[in-house]
């Protein structure tokens, strides 16, 4: 019978305080009833393996204690949709703009990548990985933290079912597009017209307050491009706004007009087009030493602009799958979309 | 999957049922073990790690009552449906009652045309 007092004794661990005594002594009777009824029917006393068995069959003693424990939940099932929400959210705008900047320290800051001068790719990957985790962990504990502050206060106060089905959001329709977002593109790309022509029409970009700055003869095709992209801009705002909702050609265009855009922002940053920077204030020398900076500064910027050329891509791809996919109809979106 | 759904849809069913059950054996007194040996022999299996927890929750809404007492040379817990258990078993009676016959009334009006129309398209 040690084995029994032991399964008690262990279960006793897990009770409750003011309960321990109690629960075990039912639990000691009801499995002493069991045994006694066992070895009324063999006719004999149980043997070790039997008497395992029998306990066996009763559970692991933290899973018995456990049915006698109230049901917590750091964070229960009205707030855990919210919760897991927030942290997809803070996953992802804290640690990727984290490894991103992390990776651009790397490259662009001398200073912080002579921390890892004489490292393998591998041992510094490591140490990103080891940081990334410190950092998530950090994050996700902080919001697990706060939500578990929230549930306690949703339960004593019931804060969440007070609420306003009129304050419900409006239908969600991802193809259909803002006339706000189509009147600030217009307006955007109307001011960008009047002030491209007036100022950046000529290879001599700023000539003010005894300082000239001249660009290569190369700049004229950037005008004209830029130009041209704009109006492409214009007339689409003006599309959208009379029929605001995507469909599949004008994804198509927006994607060879993004793409087009970024092709010739890389190339502008690659093309050292800055030639003269000449004011009085400002010495020949310096003023050579300037225009090579800044264009060098311009170069180095490429990979960066490649990457968001990238993006800026895929997300009009995505856009351009989305509005292709065969949807469900839903009621009212046909309506939202005529 | 589907016996698993089924195991799972069946754990909820029974769930308010054994509560039903427990208060209905209860009008006699009985201890833990001879509950459970009443319930077995009337066809619903209930694992200790179910029911003593479940008679504690009742005794603690005060729907029964506990006292020790030695039997057979051993001390045993017997519990009692309290005057409020009974109220409740009453109540919860009816509302089963009430369920039954609501479930049998859809089965008659829908069950039957569903299984004439798989019929039917065979």
């Amino acid at each position: 019978m040690q084995l029994l007092e032991r399964y008690l004794q262990a279960v006793k661990f897990w009770l409750p305080k003011e309960q321990k005594e109690d629960i075990i002594a039912e639990l000691s009777e009801d499995i002493h009833s069991q045994i006694d009824e066992k070895e009324a029917e063999l006719g004999r006393k149980l043997n070790e393996v039997e008497l395992e068995a029998i306990l066996k069959q009763r559970g692991r003693p933290i899973l018995v204690a456990n049915r006698y424990l109230p049901q917590e939940q750091l964070i229960g099932p009205v707030l855990f949709p919210i919760y897991r929400l927030v942290l997809k959210i803070v996953m992802l705008c804290y640690l990727v703009p984290w490894t991103v900047t992390w990776i651009a320290l790397l490259i662009f800051n001398s200073g912080y990548a002579a921390k890892f001068a004489g490292h393998s790719w591998i041992e510094i990957l490591g140490s990103l990985w080891a940081q990334l985790w410190g950092t998530a962990f950090l994050a996700a504990g902080t919001v697990t933290l706060v939500f578990a502050i929230l549930e306690r206060v949703q339960r004593k106060s019931h804060f969440l079912e007070e609420w306003n089905p009129r304050k419900l959001p409006p239908i969600n329709n991802p193809n259909l597009i803002s006339r706000f977002n189509s009147i600030v593109e217009l307006a955007a790309n109307l001011i960008f017209c009047v002030w491209w022509t007036a100022h950046m029409s000529s290879n001599v970009v700023w000539n003010q307050l005894n300082l000239r700055i001249s660009l290569a003869p190369a700049w004229r095709y950037f005008f004209w491009g830029f130009l041209l992209l704009a109006f492409v801009n214009i007339g689409f705002a003006v599309v959208n706004l009379a029929r605001p909702y995507w469909t599949a050609p004008r994804a198509s265009i927006r994607l060879v007009s993004d793409i087009a855009g970024s092709v010739l922002f890389c190339w502008l940053l690659k093309a050292h087009l800055l030639v003269e920077i000449a004011g009085a204030s400002i010495s020949p020398m310096k003023a050579v030493q300037l225009t090579g900076t800044i264009n060098f500064w311009m170069a180095r910027m490429f990979s960066a602009a490649v990457i968001l050329g990238v993006v800026i891509a895929i997300v009009n791809i995505f856009r351009i799958a989305r509005v292709t996919a065969p949807r469900a109809h839903i009621p009212g979106k046909t309506a939202a979309m005529a | 999957m589907s016996s698993e759904n089924f195991d799972n849809l069946r754990l909820e069913l029974r769930r308010g049922g054994l509560v039903v059950a427990v208060l209905a054996a209860l009008y006699s007194e009985q201890y833990g073990y001879t509950l459970r040996k009443i319930m077995a022999d009337h066809g619903i299996e209930i694992d200790e790690g179910t029911l003593y927890p479940l008679l504690r929750r009742l005794e603690s809404q005060g729907l029964l009552k506990s006292k020790w007492r030695e039997e057979q040379k051993r001390n045993k817990r017997f519990y009692q449906l309290t005057v409020a258990g009974k109220q409740i078993l009453e109540q919860l009676l009816t509302e089963w009652r009430s369920m039954d016959s609501s479930i049998n009334s859809i089965l008659k009006e829908y069950g039957h045309a569903t299984s004439r129309t798989v019929s039917a398209s065979r």
